[in-house]
């Protein structure tokens, strides 16, 4: 244990994220069977596949949202094997190393924007107001928002919350991004404002794990797509392979029902 | 005007039973949530009973309990005591549902968030779900607290000397019948109109701030 820990030096090309064997079920309906995915540092990885395959489920075990029967989950060296009891300390280590972004964004509504960024930081990283708000204010202007900084979320439109959404989660410094359909909950016309950050950010070399039916942005913007269905990985590789020459017949039925509709 | 008088002196304790037995129904509350949350099924099986036991029970039986059958070594309960006491947790019993229906009215995405970004538990309390708890809380709160306002009556029963209890004393001596009742009527409207107002304004509020 001591020897992997000393092997997981981030300067090292080891993975970012890895997800070795996690399975999980309710009761007799078993969502996850033996998904194991590492995502490089620096990569952007699209989940697609059809609802109900287990992606959702997949990012939300990463951060342990929710509680996988079996398996192992590496973030940023810090591990969390399910079949043992996590301590709380590595657990908010683990979950410091994560950002999350959520299809409902879940920003806090008796917050105003500003507080909503700053929060986090204060309790978290023990920065002191000045500091995470100075660190807000320049989150904020990046997503292009300084204006809303003093408004309440519900005063902004799900295009802008969701970009709040994503300046709270990089505000605690995160090594990985996990967006959970973050374009799902939106407008198509408003949606394209996310993926434009999202753009952004996987340019600048943050790791970025994003489950999504946005096919334009998995086929142009990941490195990495991960093909899902029935609680397993049926297919995964370069995105343009993929969507070009798909391998797996049930990655080319639900091909066909998102690109040819 | 000597009848107003009469009744008026009343008004400090039915103020000042009303008060106290929210408080103390408000404090009482917060453990009984806890334990109608706990996954412990003794825990919650104990608070559980514990609220239907003081859901169950009239007021006025309570108060007659405290006032007539409690007697700790030699000391008894005064009729205030009492009266606040027994008011007060039964008020507790029915806030600790209350606050609990407003707590799962919190949006489970703001626990998962919480969570994400890694809050300790008690941040998640007093900066996230307790906020929004109370907001949620407010109408049901001061419906309660107006229905208290008047409940405090029963406190008469035992002697307090409250609006109602000198308004039958009045009755009594001066013969008035039915008229000192009125007033007493009219008191009581002047006291939970301003709550009900008060409750609605800062409903609209803070509705108005953080409308979804």
């Amino acid at each position: 244990m001591e020897q992997l820990m000393i092997e997981l030096n981030p300067q090292t090309t080891q993975p970012v994220v890895q997800v070795k064997n996690l399975a999980k079920a309710y009761g007799s309906n078993v969502v996850l069977r033996d998904v194991s995915l590492s995502v490089a540092e620096g990569s952007v990885t699209a989940m697609i596949g059809p609802s109900g395959a287990g992606k959702s489920t997949v990012l939300r075990c990463m951060n342990l949202l929710e509680q996988p029967d079996s398996g192992e989950i590496v973030i940023d060296g810090h591990c969390i094997n399910a079949g043992k009891k996590t301590s709380p300390k590595s657990l908010a280590a683990l979950r410091r190393s994560a950002g999350m972004v959520f299809q409902h964004f879940n920003l806090f509504p008796h917050m105003t924007v500003l507080r909503n960024v700053s929060l986090p930081q204060e309790r978290v990283l023990g920065c002191s107001r000045e500091q995470a708000n100075e660190k807000s204010m320049e989150l904020l202007k990046r997503m292009g928002l300084a204006d809303k900084a003093d408004q309440y979320p519900s005063r902004c439109s799900g295009g802008q919350q969701q970009r709040i959404a994503i300046a709270r989660a990089l505000a605690l410094g995160p090594r990985v991004m996990l967006f959970d359909e973050p374009t799902s909950a939106l407008d198509p016309e408003v949606g394209v404002e996310v993926l434009e950050v999202m753009k952004e950010l996987a340019s600048t070399g943050m790791t970025m794990v994003v489950v999504t039916h946005e096919m334009a942005f998995a086929e142009n913007v990941a490195d990495e797509l991960v093909v899902m269905a029935d609680g397993g990985i049926i297919e995964k590789g370069h995105p343009g392979q993929i969507l070009k020459d798909p391998q797996h017949e049930r990655t080319r039925r639900f091909l066909r029902a998102v690109l040819e509709r | 005007m000597e009848m107003l008088k009469a009744i008026a002196i009343g008004l400090p304790l039915t103020v000042l039973v009303t008060i106290l037995a929210l408080m103390i129904g408000t404090v009482v509350a917060l453990p009984i949530v806890a334990g109608l949350r706990s996954r412990n099924r003794l825990i919650w099986l104990m608070s559980r009973g514990l609220v239907d036991l003081l859901r169950g029970i009239p007021p006025v039986v309570w108060l007659f309990i405290l006032y007539y059958g409690i007697s700790i070594g030699a000391v008894r309960l005064s009729a205030l005591q009492a009266g606040v006491l027994g008011l007060g947790v039964v008020a507790a019993a029915y806030l600790a549902e209350i606050f609990r229906g407003a707590i799962s009215a919190v949006p489970k995405g703001q626990w998962e968030a919480s969570s994400a970004l890694g809050f300790h538990r008690a941040t998640v309390w007093t900066r996230i779900v307790g906020p929004q708890t109370a907001r949620a809380a407010i109408p049901a709160y001061t419906t309660f607290a107006i229905g208290l306002l008047k409940d405090s009556s029963i406190a008469s029963t035992i002697g307090v000397s409250e609006i109602v209890f000198m308004s039958s004393q009045y009755a009594r001596q001066s013969g008035s019948g039915i008229l000192v009742f009125f007033v007493a009527a009219g008191i009581y409207i002047l006291l939970s109109v301003p709550l009900g107002l008060l409750s609605r304004h800062l409903d609209i509020k803070m509705r108005k701030a953080v409308a979804r």
